[in-house]
């Protein structure tokens, strides 16, 4: 069901959306939701809350399908962030309570063989361990600052000022 | 000076940053994105770690949803169960491109007004029903009172043999379009409106095309083949 990235024109199925073709939305679906679902359960980490989520995301593609701008961006790009911005917003309101009790395999210390090649990739590998886990955790995980610093055992104004002096040096390393 | 600017700089590039990566707490989230709106520079700066950080969403495994999940967004965007039925009310794309009716509306009430032999008793509203790919208009509906209208052909469609054009209204403020009965190509049809609330500005037509008697569900569930929405004549 889910092509390579490269054959699927993103662009064009969100310019159907925007005309009012559903079956382009549905098959953004079929294309993107297995990837989608696989973001929002990492971040929320209960099945029915991403169903959740992933239904909102999809009514907010259509609906906003219309106001996408290939100048800010790709089109999978887009609804990639706004499917994570709605899990992200959903995190920080509900405040998790048990961010330790993880259903899911962890980020390991190895990145995936898939980032690899990728630029992030070779700019993570030349943080400190910690630093780069506190990226991994915020970006992947949806830790907030708390939940990082309860998960690596370090004080809490520690974490924030890894994870900004991080994002400096991903920054100054990705141009 | 340049110290200052660059300090803001860093400043909006930081909450970009963290807006991004998600570390930021749910109230300067919501500033975030309500600047987003109207703030180019935190845009720009946005898209850019957006774009930055994209690649490490492959880290998480894709998972297939749960089955009924389709079903279940298909069923919030609108009533519909057939593919091809998008619900004609909610296409959005289409609203913009029939503001155009209402000049359209003017014009060819003019020509009707010229060349056609209307009864003609100052209609109050007039819509006029568009092809909704290329606009090109297809029937007019005049309205000289507020309880019946008249569907009046502006030339003859050409209608599959196994099917049928069913001509259909949504008020403003209406759950769900109304079946005003099956249209003839080329006919003029009277359609009595005493069973609905009186006309009214942006009211929507349509007609479908749809099986020999008609949708079988009561919606419109066959592609539109004229569309447009009334506009009051004064």
């Amino acid at each position: 069901m889910t092509l390579p990235e490269h054959l699927f024109d993103y662009e064009a199925h969100l310019a159907a959306c925007a005309r009012g073709d559903r079956q382009a939305l549905q098959r953004l679906y079929q294309q993107e939701g297995p990837r989608l679902y696989g973001v929002l359960l990492r971040l929320v980490r209960e099945p029915a809350v991403a169903e959740d989520l992933l239904h909102d995301a999809f009514l907010r593609i259509w609906a906003g399908a219309g106001s996408f701008d290939a100048q800010r961006g790709s089109a999978r790009g887009w609804i990639f962030s706004v499917t994570r911005h709605l899990a992200l917003n959903d995190l920080r309101k509900r405040q998790r309570d048990a961010p330790q009790s993880v259903l899911l395999e962890e980020v390991g210390e190895g990145l995936e063989a898939s980032l690899q090649s990728t630029r992030i990739y070779q700019c993570l590998e030349q943080l400190p361990s910690e630093r780069r886990a506190c990226i991994l955790h915020a970006y992947v995980d949806g830790f907030s600052h708390a939940e990082i610093a309860a998960k690596l055992g370090a004080p809490l104004g520690t974490v924030k000022g890894w994870v900004k002096r991080s994002l400096v040096a991903l920054r100054e390393c990705l141009g | 000076m340049n110290d200052e600017h660059d300090g803001a700089q860093d400043e909006l590039d930081t909450l970009a940053a963290e807006y991004v990566l998600g570390t930021l707490a749910a109230g300067p989230r919501t500033e975030v994105e309500q600047r987003l709106g109207h703030d180019a520079e935190l845009r720009a700066a946005v898209d850019a770690w957006e774009q930055r950080l994209e690649p490490l969403g492959a880290l998480a495994p894709a998972q297939a949803p749960s089955a009924g999940l389709w079903r279940r967004i298909e069923r919030s965007l609108g009533q519909s169960t057939a593919p091809d039925s998008t619900s004609w009310w909610n296409r959005l794309a289409l609203w913009r491109g029939l503001s155009a009716a209402g000049l359209a509306a003017t014009l060819i009430l003019g020509a009707l007004l010229l060349i056609r032999e209307v009864p003609v008793s100052t209609p109050s509203y007039l819509v006029v029903l568009v092809a909704p790919l290329d606009k090109s208009p297809g029937w007019v509906i005049q309205a000289s009172d507020q309880q019946s209208i008249r569907l009046i052909p502006l030339g003859v469609v050409e209608v599959p043999q196994d099917k049928a054009l069913q001509f259909w209204t949504k008020g403003k403020d209406w759950q769900a379009p109304v079946s005003l009965g099956l249209v003839k190509p080329g006919q003029t049809l009277q359609v009595p409106l005493d069973s609905l609330p009186p006309l009214e500005s942006e009211q929507l037509f349509e007609l479908t095309l749809e099986g020999p008697n008609g949708s079988a569900t009561g919606k419109p569930t066959g592609p539109i083949q004229f569309i447009g929405r009334a506009v009051k004549v004064l």
